[in-house]
């Protein structure tokens, strides 16, 4: 457990989260090293989401304890979260479809030039600028920055929030299931960025419910089931197997195989 | 799970394990982009802007009240259009921000007549009349700061409860609505209420008069007249939000310079605009020869206008005009030669059959809308089926063009819209039906069937032309300048065509013009696309060169029109021509129009009204303040509202209770004209704006058409649907060129 990489950035020590009488997590702990990239999995259900609204700044957790750099933290909002450099990139919510590229990249944290008040003139021509040079470095070329998000593929679009995360410099990345509505090939994209953000020195929280995606680019996995951690594992001290029958729930597993063999066999 | 799956290059198992949905998204998203970005050349890009659906309407609509009323035209004409899009297109603007940020304002309408019944009941004089009897320094912000109360209470409630804008606006209307009434009985016992409290009394309180020099109006001369003198604040306001420019009363001798300089300067402009977007700049040489060409066309170009501007006389015009007109080709080829990169390899002179379908039928199009105006007599006003009584006419009419108008309709759209669903289909063919049903109705005339065969078969042919040249390009350069040279020589011909068959001035001047201008610049475009090489990478310094020829060259053609319209020269004047006085409004509109413009473009506002409209939770995400961005937009309107309230209390004096209900539609109207988006987070103000020009033209050119004003209603459902239709269609297209 102790494979440190980097500094720790993030520590996470035995949190719980209670919906009324539903214990939605229950005594979670992990640390998030720089440098790193640490895998949540989980079925359906299993508490990865409730995990990562907590440590975006959606929900607040009731007990346990939760260290930026050595600071305990609670956060109100997600704009807390970001100001201590945690940025989340949602599958579904990262980008506003039908705005452009660079407004896109800026949203919420417009380079401004002067202004007053809610009318702070935007800096154009260097924020296009710098968005595209950015999205070049994660390896997407972008001819036009007034081309709308929504004409970008499902990956790109991903990658767009990552580079946007990783500019605004944020330390942990929180990457929730941004391959599960992919392809293949689109898939491949986006975990290349995630290797990449790694080599940047970020911490990147994957959360995935599909082990062959964590493998290749994890360096610690924890499996998440029912609200409980099944442990919290190195890559060296796990297998691809192992990681899989424990995420399934293991027993539960090859009961369903033997159930699904004999069910062929009729 | 086996173990084989082991290195991240195999991925098969992956796409086994996501959901079916996620991955029928996946493979969509991917067939549709892929991973290249294509660049976008300045006419896509233009295609998908909002309001270019808005741009195009309000030409037609234009153009076509132009060309079947004496009065549109003129500039007594375009006095009540302004007039009526100023105070309409203030609120639509103010309403499609709010739209862009996701949310309605049914209460806008409302609020206009509140604001401007506010200040009468805060300035009557105490006692019989009701009011409150304050100044007008304090009335006039009260109201504001009445207005911006109501706007952030409607954001407050919407943020608050999470129910729908539809609701919590809704019932802010009808209070409103109801206390309108409501105190103007208890308060003046009238619906109408006012007049506002103008003239400075005297101690027996009776109105203060005296004699003042003042410009008539109509014959534009200077006399003596008595009038009362006016309370200073009063006059104030009076003077912000409802004075007047008298046209006949400003002459200015080299009007006519001024406009036709900016004019002609500000299309070269756009044309230069055109280059510097699409084509690439040159990477080596010095591009010297190209200059001189470009300065000596230049020369030739002024030389010709100073000469067509001080001779007269048909011949010396064509010639000198001729000499302006070669002059700017010239100088447009010199600056493309000194400025952009030459194309080596312009292809061969092939065309695919996608590009000789439309082609051919552009050109039957044309030679049918030629022949029917040659057959057909321009002189024969009376109907072409003639019946004992009308109306029986008018059902005999409708019985007979519906079912055909709905065939014709739905056989071109089911072409059209390929794939879409059958009940798209059948509401665009019947919407379509029910337009050709009102032109056919309205003109069953020879002569209406003529205009009407000649402009429908011309734009159709005119339409397809441009398709097979944009299908062309695909192919080479070479066949996309044929085409293009093909579209200039026919547009050419129809010109001569027009000058000699119509028995309008209007006709045979000025569309002429129009027309060989027009033609001369698809010439030149056509020889120096086919010369050059065009732009496929990003390139910041041609874009912002590009982007400033445009808004100058814009700039100076809005500038050429408002001196055309603002002053009179000394032949008009002594042709007595009709007067014309423009409210101060109009200046209001064009400034809010600009600075919501510019804030929805340029300011993190902007940014955030798109945001919240287009994916809420995603602005959160990133740190946007969405409830305050949301209350902001309401108090937009709600500000917006006081603005026109002011003008038309100051214009009027005084109002009717009921003054601005029910027109909040009508501000939705002009903003999904102007293309925005109902559902939000797509749109634009200039486009709101645009929106609300149309339907001012609508309603002030069917009066001036001498058609029945009931039929204006006809018009604006027309328009709407239309205008939807024609948006998504338009950025339809637009999207998926650009993922080609």
């Amino acid at each position: 457990m102790e494979s440190e990489q980097g500094r720790t950035l993030l520590e996470i020590n035995g949190i719980s989260k209670y919906y009324g009488s539903i214990i939605a997590l229950k005594d979670i702990s992990t640390k998030v090293y720089a440098g790193t990239v640490t895998c949540v999995l989980g079925d359906n259900g299993a508490g990865k989401s409730t995990f990562i609204k907590i440590l975006a700044g959606v929900h607040q957790h009731d007990d346990g304890a939760v260290l930026v750099e050595g600071e305990p933290v609670s956060f109100g909002s997600p704009r807390e979260a970001l100001d201590v450099g945690i940025a989340t990139v949602y599958q579904d919510l990262a980008m506003v479809p039908l705005m452009s590229v660079w407004r896109n990249f800026w949203l919420g944290s417009e380079p401004t030039k002067f202004g007053l008040g809610p009318l702070k003139v935007i800096d154009t021509a260097k924020a296009k600028q710098i968005a595209v040079e950015e999205l070049g470095k994660m390896g997407i070329a972008i001819r036009d920055p007034e081309q709308p998000v929504g004409t970008l593929s499902g990956g790109e679009r991903q990658s767009v929030a990552i580079a946007r995360a990783a500019y605004f410099g944020a330390k942990v990345l929180i990457l929730d299931e941004p391959t599960s509505a992919l392809g293949v090939k689109q898939s491949g994209v986006v975990l290349r960025y995630i290797v990449e953000a790694r080599k940047r020195g970020l911490g990147v929280i994957f959360i995935t419910h599909n082990p062959n995606h964590a493998w290749p680019v994890g360096d610690r996995f924890m499996i998440l089931n029912r609200g409980r951690s099944l442990g919290d594992y190195a890559k060296e001290e796990i297998t691809l197997s192992e990681l899989t029958q424990l995420m399934a729930g293991g027993a539960e597993l090859e009961q369903l195989q033997h159930e699904l063999a004999s069910a062929m066999d009729d | 799970m086996s173990e084989a799956v082991t290195e991240p290059a195999e991925e098969n198992a992956e796409s086994m394990s996501t959901s079916k949905a996620g991955a029928a998204v996946a493979s969509a998203a991917a067939a549709k982009t892929d991973d290249r970005l294509a660049h976008r050349g300045p006419f896509q890009r233009l295609l998908g802007q909002p309001e270019i659906g808005a741009v195009i309407g309000a030409v037609t609509v234009w153009a076509f009240f132009w060309a079947v009323t004496q009065k549109f035209g003129t500039v007594a004409g375009a006095q009540p259009v302004l007039d009526v899009a100023a105070t309409l297109g203030i609120m639509s603007i103010a309403v499609a921000m709010l739209m862009i940020g996701g949310e309605f304002d049914l209460s806008s309408g409302a609020m206009t007549g509140t604001t401007g019944l506010l200040v009468i009941y805060l300035t009557l004089e105490v006692g019989e009349l009701g009011g409150a009897g304050i100044s007008y320094w304090w009335a006039v912000p009260l109201s504001l700061a009445f207005a911006l109360a109501l706007g952030w209470w409607n954001g407050f409630l919407v943020e608050r409860t999470q129910l729908p804008s539809f609701i919590i606006t809704l019932a802010t209307f009808f209070a409103l609505q109801g206390m309108k009434l409501g105190f103007a009985k208890l308060l003046v016992d009238n619906i109408q209420v006012g007049p506002l409290v103008q003239a400075k009394l005297d101690a027996d309180g009776l109105p203060i008069t005296e004699q003042v020099e003042a410009c008539n109006p109509i014959t534009g001369e200077t006399e003596m007249v008595t009038q009362e003198v006016l309370r200073s604040d009063y006059s104030f306001f009076q003077g912000i939000f409802a004075s007047e420019w008298s046209r006949n009363c400003h002459t200015l001798a080299s009007r006519d310079f001024w406009y036709s300089s900016s004019i002609l300067i500000g299309l070269s402009l756009m044309v230069l605009a055109a280059f510097v977007l699409n084509f690439r700049r040159r990477s080596g040489g010095s591009g010297g020869p190209g200059l001189v060409v470009f300065l000596g066309g230049l020369a030739a170009a002024v030389f010709g206008y100073w000469q067509l501007h001080n001779t007269d006389g048909i011949g010396a015009n064509a010639t000198w005009g001729g000499l302006l007109a070669l002059g700017i080709a010239v100088g447009l080829y010199g600056f493309a030669t000194w400025r952009f990169e030459r194309n080596n390899d312009p292809g061969p002179l092939r065309f695919t059959s996608d590009v000789i379908k439309p082609g051919v039928l552009g050109v039957v199009a044309i030679v049918l809308g030629v022949v029917a105006a040659r057959l057909l007599n321009s002189n024969v006003g009376t109907r072409l089926i003639t019946l004992d009584n009308d109306s029986i006419q008018t059902v005999v009419a409708i019985l007979t063009v519906v079912p055909a108008a709905l065939l014709i309709a739905g056989a071109l759209l089911r072409r059209a819209s390929k794939g879409k669903t059958p009940v798209a289909r059948l509401l665009l063919g019947s919407s379509l039906g029910i337009v050709v049903l009102a032109i056919l109705a309205m003109l069953v005339t020879e002569q209406g069937l003529r205009a009407t065969l000649f402009v429908g078969l011309i734009s159709l042919g005119l339409i397809a032309l441009s398709v097979a040249a944009f299908r062309a390009g695909f192919t080479s350069a070479t066949a996309r300048s044929a085409v293009l040279l093909l579209i200039a020589g026919l547009v050419t011909w129809l010109a001569y065509m027009v000058q000699v068959e119509s028995t309008s001035v209007k006709f045979r001047a000025e569309l002429f013009t129009v027309m060989l201008v027009g033609a001369l610049v698809v010439a030149v475009w056509a020889v120096i696309s086919r010369q050059f090489s065009i732009r496929q990478e990003f390139d910041a310094g041609s874009e912002q060169l590009g982007r400033s020829f445009g808004l100058i060259g814009v700039l100076l053609l809005f500038i050429g029109v408002v001196v055309r319209l603002l002053y009179v020269n000394e032949n008009e004047l002594a042709r007595e021509i009709a007067p014309a006085k423009f409210s101060v409004r109009i200046l209001w509109f064009i400034g809010f129009a600009a600075l919501c413009t510019w804030i929805l473009a340029r300011t993190s506002f902007g940014s955030w009204t798109f945001a919240v409209g287009g994916n809420q939770a995603a602005a959160r995400q990133v740190g946007v303040p969405a409830a305050r961005t949301k209350t902001q937009l309401f108090m937009l309107v709600a500000g917006a509202a006081w603005l026109v309230g002011m003008l038309l209390a100051f214009r009027l004096n005084s109002l009717q209770a009921s003054t601005g209900d029910g027109l909040e539609f009508e501000y939705i109207i002009a903003a999904v004209v102007g293309g925005n988006l109902l559902t939000g987070g797509y749109g634009s103000a200039l486009g709101a704006a645009i929106g609300a020009l149309i339907m001012a033209m609508a309603r002030q050119g069917i009066p001036f058409a001498l058609w029945n004003t009931d039929w204006r209603f006809l018009f604006l459902g027309v328009i709407l649907l239309l205008a939807a239709i024609g948006n998504r269609f338009i950025k339809d297209r637009a999207d998926n060129l650009r993922s080609e």
